[in-house]
């Protein structure tokens, strides 16, 4: 009976503890021990042990850091560490402050505010296959090719896109954002909504106009939110896979070989048998320097959120 | 399971979780400011005097607009195009994908991709692989949050940092362990090629089960008492008493399992190598190089479908799971 | 009440633990082919499933019909074996998840290349016992046949299919279209060019189109290097290997695209086109030369649907001394999982699907009679497994189901038993052609390209590879 509230007991016999529903908290648990326990523990231990082994599934030798090393020589491996840096990036501009300005303005709408919402999260729900196959055809560089039609109403184009190894990984960028800044919209909608009443009130009463009491009132109790959307879409952005797998397969030229495709590549990618343990070398090498910038970034902006 | 939690684009963040059961944000009484607005609650930085003033409006209205037309291409744009491409002839596509159906439309597209691409049998795999991932993730996290967040035997504290340290680990990580776990399990015969390959590993979801978790813990623990006075052993309590409670909270991770699973591609891709099983996410980037233009067009308009119209019923939900977390401040 | 630390970090060790055990557990022992005391000697044999590789993904209908009719043959020959088809088609990025995963037909297909490595990989089965029990065992072309042995001078991948030789294919409506003799084609690189140009200006449709991705973009590179009379990579006398991806040929090569990109704007400037995709390309009418192995039209029309009438073949220009052609195929191999039993089966099925339609005049009579009915390519041209009059012995069986336009493909007919043969590379192939692939990708995408420079630096790339092994 009362075993299900916590603290201290004394100890009991099996018998006591099943029949104090020790049993059928364990039975309660089971799905997540065994689901997590198979699934996420064991392969993370086993990620760090196949990062020091090679392995072709068959035997496996311990091999001490010749795959980081191997993985740290690949000429590719700078390519693909500065793509990233640059999807990271572009995504960052793209993606980051317009949907905060289109939230924003979404904010003070008065009808009808749920039509916008639903407009800007549509393309979240398509599914990604679906839309890069779709953006690839609107990307395709002759003068028919949808973008550079409508371009071409403007006077403007035509664009290479995907052909040309400056433009591809931007391409991909676009893409990308169209398919997730409804997303952050929606977040930021939430949040902006969400402050309290009050506080306008009182700015009023203050006197502020209406830039003022966007910036000091609206902006500051955004700050939480703002922050963390932007570690965490660092986060997400640092490990993009399907815009350059389906779109240019990191070509061209590697002008858009990212480290996850990389790290596919490695293990998934070549025709005679994987390198398992240089593939989760690498992916061990971006998890720590995801973990050593989330650390920093937390600590640098310790001071700077609301609470 | 998603690769990388929780959804696979790069701009969207992880919805912090929703702070109670009971209804959002409840807004104290009203207090009378300049220009009290009427709605508290959705009030916002523009005040009725701020509308009042004809500058503002102007500047309010025209820029309502833009972004509402600019919304309209960006949501709905392609999409509509996918629609018209799907009718459309494909040398007509390749040509003038931009003229309005020079040589009428053909529903032939549609008719060869639900046949002859058999897109209805990978549209029933997608089904499949949603139903399943949804029920896994369902069930551990609910098990899991009420193990937590009710029952709180002694090893619950070691047990949530156990899960709450996945979230912090880059779904990369995983990719070629998991998979060769998948292929060589601990128990059994290798899950490749199998269903529950996608299945199990769905359900390894720490934001789920923290979300749940949290939710339960904002439960009136007073209902549970009188249950136990009552004599109710912890599944009664559990199927008929929390799970009802829980409806609101198992609806956005149902909704968001769903959708994650209907979009996955990398892991199905290496999971279900045998096209037979393949869902549509895997298998259309394969048809593509073997079917013309127009009847993959369609392939991808009826991939899309689904996805949208649940959005669209479901909207609610959807909206208010995916933004709800904003309001959790820093 | 206990530290939850202690116990954090029991359950963080346990995790670490397991992971370690199933990282030390993970030495499976290696399948021992060991000897089967019932091995087929039964006078009964068991029944069997076997799995074996059927068609691309996506060919159409009628070629699927056509392959389970030649199913339902032998299984009424071998009532015992049951065979399940798995749509199939090689690319060097997902073959080796499929091997990895065990995902692999019990009889599957691989290139010419690739068998050598796999077998020291110990990956394929050991098929020489089975192999021997093949009638016409001694009568393989040899280097066909070596290609598939392994050092131990067992056979573990033997020739079946698509012996080709890279040729020239050209849709003739847009020949003529653009004022071009479809029966003329072009004979040397310049006047490849020059048609492709020609190509564009009249009809606007890309007069040339190259692979440029998954591995096949270096494999045409390769083949027109050759044809240029350069080589990728030499062997030297001490067993090392060179790499000459700067060679002339290449260079040249890479030239000819860049001009034909942006001097001409004669080529599809697509640098994700591969293997299919390019076949799709060209189906559908988005080019109008190209050069891939000389029996892809069997697949232009089982998967891409083309009509043959529009189609013409020619030979490659051979241009230089030490010109020749690149030449690679298609072996089948089984599963090295395979029992006895399986590997008995098998033979059995490659004997029947590949082979015996080129030796038994029986089955190449059904086995075009069924292709032509589906629609499927009979005729196409392919290098002998056996050798020339054996090929030319089997097109007088198949004659009446030709139903391939033989007299549209005569510049290469003409030529293909002429032409010098050089394989592909032996060294790290794949591997070099991921090299040449971003040379194809960067002459097409980067107008100011440093062809030199570019080189030099993927020779070096290559040379490592070739240091490594």
């Amino acid at each position: 009976m009362a075993t299900l509230v916590h603290a201290t007991r004394p100890r009991r016999s099996p018998v006591t503890w099943a029949r104090r529903g020790g049993l059928s908290t364990l039975v309660f648990a089971l799905p997540l021990l065994v689901v997590f326990g198979v699934f996420s523990w064991l392969p993370i231990g086993r990620a760090i042990v196949m990062s020091f082994q090679e392995t072709n599934l068959v035997v496996s030798e311990w091999v001490g850091l010749d795959n980081f090393r191997a993985v740290l020589d690949d000429p590719l491996l700078g390519r693909a560490v500065a793509n990233t840096a640059w999807f990271a990036l572009l995504a960052l501009i793209f993606g980051y402050p317009v949907p905060l300005v289109g939230a924003v303005l979404m904010s003070t709408v008065r009808r009808m505010r749920g039509l916008y919402s639903v407009l800007a999260y549509l393309p979240v729900v398509v599914p990604p296959v679906v839309a890069v196959l779709l953006w690839k055809f609107f990307y395709d560089p002759r003068p028919e090719g949808v973008f550079n039609q409508i371009l071409g109403w403007v006077g403007v184009g035509p664009f290479p896109w995907l052909q040309n190894q400056t433009w591809a990984m931007p391409s991909l960028v676009l893409e990308a954002t169209w398919a997730a800044a409804g997303g952050t919209v929606i977040i930021y909608l939430a949040a902006l909504t969400s402050v309290p009443a009050e506080l306008y009130d009182a700015a009023e009463v203050d006197g502020a106009s209406l830039w003022g009491k966007i910036w000091h009132v609206t902006m500051p109790h955004l700050r939480g939110v703002l922050l963390i959307t932007f570690i965490l879409q660092i986060i997400g952005t640092a490990q993009v896979f399907l815009e350059p797998y389906l779109f240019t397969g990191g070509g061209p030229n590697n002008a858009t070989v990212t480290v996850l495709l990389l790290i596919y590549r490695y293990a998934f990618g070549q025709s005679l048998g994987g390198d398992y343990g240089m593939a989760t070398a690498l992916s061990l090498m971006l998890a720590v320097l995801l973990a050593v910038l989330s650390l920093a970034y937390f600590r640098l902006t310790r001071g700077w959120s609301t609470s | 399971m998603t690769l990388v939690r929780p959804t696979t684009s790069p701009t969207a963040a992880a919805p912090p979780d929703l702070p109670t059961a009971s209804a959002p944000v409840a807004r104290p009484g009203i207090r009378r400011g300049a220009g009290a607005p009427r709605d508290d609650e959705e009030r916002g930085a523009v005040s009725d005097a701020d509308w009042r003033r004809p500058g503002v409006r102007r500047t309010l209205r025209v820029g309502h607009a833009v972004l509402l037309l600019l919304l309209v291409v960006w949501g709905v744009g392609p999409l509509l195009l996918l629609l018209k491409f799907a009718v459309t002839p494909t040398q007509d596509i390749l040509r003038t994908p931009l003229e309005v159906f020079p040589n009428g439309t053909t529903w032939a597209n549609l008719d060869e991709a639900w046949n002859e691409l058999e897109i209805s049998r990978y549209f029933l795999n997608t089904i499949w692989v949603a139903v399943g991932a949804w029920l896994s993730q369902v069930l551990v996290a609910a098990t899991g949050g009420y193990v937590l967040s009710v029952l709180r035997p002694r090893w619950a504290k070691p047990l949530q940092w156990a899960v709450l340290a996945t979230l912090f680990v880059p779904a990369v990580v995983l990719l070629v362990p998991l998979y060769l776990t998948i292929l060589d399990p601990p128990v059994g015969p290798s899950m490749l090629n199998t269903f529950w390959g996608v299945w199990l590993p769905a359900g390894a979801s720490a934001f789920n089960v923290v979300l749940v978790a949290r939710f339960f813990d904002s439960l009136p623990r007073e209902v549970f008492e009188a249950a136990r006075v009552d004599g109710a052993g912890p599944f009664r309590l559990f199927w008929s008493i929390v799970l009802p409670m829980s409806k609101p909270i198992l609806g956005v991770v149902s909704v968001f399992a769903v959708i994650a699973a209907w979009k996955d591609f990398l892991w199905p891709l290496l999971v279900l190598p045998n096209p037979d099983l393949q869902p549509l996410s895997v298998r259309l980037p394969t048809l593509q190089t073997a079917t013309d233009m127009g009847v993959l067009m369609a392939a991808l308009a009826i991939s899309t479908v689904i996805p949208v119209v649940v959005f669209l019923l479901f909207q609610r939900l959807f909206l208010r799971g995916a933004g709800l977390g904003g309001a959790v401040k820093g | 009440m206990r530290s939850p630390r202690t116990a954090t970090a029991l359950v963080l060790t346990s995790a670490l633990a397991a992971g370690l055990l199933a990282g030390c557990a993970n030495d499976d022992p290696a399948e021992d082919p060991s000897v089967d005391a019932e091995a087929g000697e039964d006078a009964e044999p068991e029944e069997i499933t076997l799995s074996v590789v059927s068609l691309i993904p996506g060919s159409e209908p009628e070629a699927f019909a056509a392959f389970d009719e030649r199913v339902a043959e032998f299984e009424e020959m071998y009532p015992y074996i049951t065979v399940e088809g798995v749509e199939y088609e090689w690319r060097a990025t997902t073959f080796a998840a499929q091997l990895a995963g065990g995902t692999l037909p019990d009889v599957y297909e691989i290139p010419l290349t690739d068998a050598k490595t796999l077998i020291q990989n110990g990956q394929l089965a050991d098929l020489d016992a089975e192999f021997a029990q093949l009638d016409y065992a001694n009568e393989f072309n040899e280097q066909l046949l070596a290609a598939g042995t392994g050092e131990d001078g067992h056979v573990y991948a033997i020739p079946a299919k698509s012996i080709y030789g890279v040729a020239l294919h050209y849709n003739r409506d847009l020949f003529e279209q653009a004022g071009l003799d479809p029966d003329d084609p072009p004979t040397t690189w310049d006047e490849v060019a020059e048609y492709a140009a020609q190509i564009k200006r009249e009809t606007g449709v890309a007069g040339f189109a190259t692979m440029a991705a998954n591995n096949t973009g270096g494999w045409q590179m390769t083949a027109a290097t050759y044809a240029r009379g350069g080589r990728v990579q030499e062997a030297n006398e001490d067993g090392t290997y060179t790499a000459t991806l700067d060679n002339d040929a290449t260079r040249a090569h890479l030239e000819f695209l860049h001009e034909l990109r942006w001097t001409d704007d004669a080529i599809l400037a697509d640098t994700t086109l591969d293997w299919g995709t390019i076949n799709q390309a060209f189906a559908a009418g988005q080019l109008a030369m190209y050069t891939s192995g000389s029996d892809v039209l069997n697949s232009l029309m089982e998967t891409n649907g083309l009509d043959p009438a529009t189609y013409g073949l020619t030979a490659m220009p051979l241009e230089g001394d030490d010109a020749g052609v690149l030449v690679g195929g298609t072996l089948a191999a089984v599963n090295v999982s395979a029992d006895d039993a399986t590997k008995d089966a098998a033979i059995k099925w490659i004997d029947f699907w590949y082979l015996s339609t080129l030796r038994d005049e029986q089955q190449a009579v059904r086995d075009s009679q069924v292709r032509n009915e589906g629609g499927q390519g009979v005729g196409t041209p392919v290098l002998p497994i056996f050798s020339r009059e054996q090929y030319e012995q089997e097109l007088e069986w198949k004659a009446d189901y030709i139903n391939v336009p033989l007299d549209q493909m005569t510049g290469y007919t003409d030529v293909m038993f002429d032409q010098p043969v050089v394989g592909e590379p032996s060294r790290q192939t794949q591997p070099f052609y991921g090299l040449l692939d971003s040379a194809v990708q960067a002459v097409l995408t980067d107008e100011g390209v440093d062809i030199d420079a570019l080189l030099a630096d993927l020779n070096e790339q290559a040379q490592a590879l070739l240091d490594s092994e």
